[in-house]
């Protein structure tokens, strides 16, 4: 199979990224040392090209009605420029994916999904319209995205679009850079303030550039991963996945049981989890996805979904995945590391807080 | 990818350097698997007194993304373990000739003809990567 490359492939080439196979696309995974760039969007500013993932456009009379009706989380209730996360499940309860929806304009809304899920989702959404005045456009073809994130994301993007509010996190706005429209949203998944830019190639590239002369840092999928497990974002194939459901994962507040419709809302109105998920530091060792996870009486209780060291504690961090059957009421959690079981210690708060509005 | 790799040394296709002194050989991991690597985060070695194979895996080596094995270039035990480099293991990034991991007491000496000379290692760099 042909690898996909993002428009931006030739500028990560040139800034000698070492690029990785992902979710079917070739992605830099790394530019200098992912601590810089995970750092840099800490402290300072940084950009993630993730023009691998999906956008499809809803639009027409029932627009929000129907993703109301497609998704978990409440999209009706939220007023226009909001974005709004949530998983997206199939009759039983499954998640199929986990997306953003951004309500654009009365009767225009847009859905950003996973780069692996683009087909599955599209596939499923396109099949639940029918009885709904509106129609729905994959054009993931046609958009480029950039995440500009760190505290000083707001002054750098600030002075290259036409306008720039001091929007609320988790809004959107649509603009335009260099009379190119472009959409502006204050999300983007590391924790901390910042901005996802849509935009046609041809304008991102430009953007891009004026980004690196601007000494933002470039920051690849290495880094992304550190930052969204550092402040406990979950993630689709580790935290998520086809068989399991939204309180499987810790999702059971996008869930929202008193709309009057939405796919899943039978299956899941009993709430219940077969697994809990975990949040674990470690001392000594570094957990990895796939390692097991054990109680004080050395007996196998789950599975490490997403592991590693944190940048900012520098300590092992994991989501861990706990039989809902086996979760150890002492609390004593063991990871299993090369056959040898290191301590690990529960944490109720996310590991690192992010500097979000 | 770095060229730094001297020519005292002896080398292997998982990318270990060895330094021969007399029946004991120090042992690290080369120039081009620290950059290859990035930003090292834990390492893990045998205690002292460890016998070990040549070609067996003696430990592991992790950056911030990654966990790496580390592969016994010559049969024998295991004498000296750097407690520096385990506790500061970042200093392999910073000159990965400076930071030995373990030295290993040589069992065989035939094993040492095994070992890639600095030009052989610096082709299969070339050529593999």
């Amino acid at each position: 199979m042909t690898l996909l490359k993002t428009h931006l492939y030739d500028e990560h080439v040139k800034l000698n990224a070492k690029i990785v196979p992902f979710a079917g696309w070739d992605m830099p995974v790394q530019y200098t040392s992912v601590k810089d760039e995970v750092l840099a969007i800490r402290n300072n500013v940084g950009v993630f090209d993730v023009s691998h993932m999906g956008e499809f456009f809803v639009e027409g009379k029932d627009a929000e009605q129907f993703v109301d009706y497609l998704v978990t989380n409440d999209i009706i209730g939220a007023p226009t420029g909001k974005a709004i996360y949530s998983p997206l499940c199939r009759d039983n309860g499954t998640v199929i994916d986990d997306l953003i929806v951004y309500k654009l304009a009365p009767g225009r809304v847009l859905i950003c999904v996973n780069a692996s899920n683009i087909d599955k989702d599209f596939l499923w959404i396109k099949s639940q319209l029918h009885g709904f005045d509106c129609t729905l456009k994959n054009k993931s073809d046609e958009y480029s995205l950039l995440a500009l994130q760190g505290p000083k994301s707001y002054q750098i993007l600030k002075p290259l679009l036409k306008e720039l509010p001091d929007l609320e996190y988790y809004s959107v706005f649509e603009t335009q850079f260099e009379g190119a429209p472009v959409i502006i949203a204050r999300t983007g998944y590391t924790g901390e303030d910042g901005f996802e830019v849509f935009g046609d190639h041809a304008c991102i590239k430009h953007l891009w550039q004026i980004f690196m002369n601007n000494g933002v840092v470039p920051c690849g999928l290495a880094a992304r991963d550190v930052l969204r497990l550092e402040v406990c974002y979950p993630l689709y194939g580790h935290e998520l996945n086809d068989e399991l459901n939204p309180y499987d994962a810790g999702l059971g507040w996008t869930v929202k049981g008193q709309k009057p419709r939405f796919i899943g809302k039978a299956a899941l109105a009993d709430k219940k989890a077969h697994y809990k998920l975990f949040k674990l530091t470690l001392d000594r060792g570094i957990p990895r996805e796939g390692y097991q996870v054990l109680n004080g009486k050395n007996e196998v209780i789950g599975i490490i979904t997403s592991g590693s060291m944190s940048v900012v504690t520098n300590k092992g961090i994991a989501f861990a995945r706990i039989q809902i059957d086996k979760v150890p009421v002492d609390e004593v959690f063991l990871v299993d590391i090369r056959q040898k079981p290191y301590a690990a210690q529960l944490v109720k708060k996310p590991f690192v807080t992010g500097g979000h509005k | 990818m770095s060229t730094n790799i001297p020519a005292n040394l002896k080398y292997t296709k998982e990318h270990e350097w060895v330094l021969v002194e007399g029946e004991t050989i120090s042992v690290g991991i080369t120039d081009f698997a620290q950059s290859a690597l990035g930003d090292i985060v834990f390492l893990e070695v045998p205690q002292i007194g460890v016998e070990l194979k040549e070609g067996s895996t003696f430990g592991v080596v992790e950056s911030i993304k990654s966990v790496s094995d580390l592969y016994t270039p010559v049969s024998g035990e295991v004498t000296g373990r750097n407690t520096d480099i385990e506790s500061s293991p970042e200093k392999i990034n910073q000159d990965a000739y400076g930071a030995w991991l373990i030295k290993v007491k040589i069992k065989n000496a035939s094993d040492l003809n095994k070992l890639l000379t600095a030009q052989q290692y610096q082709e299969f760099c070339n050529t593999s990567h």
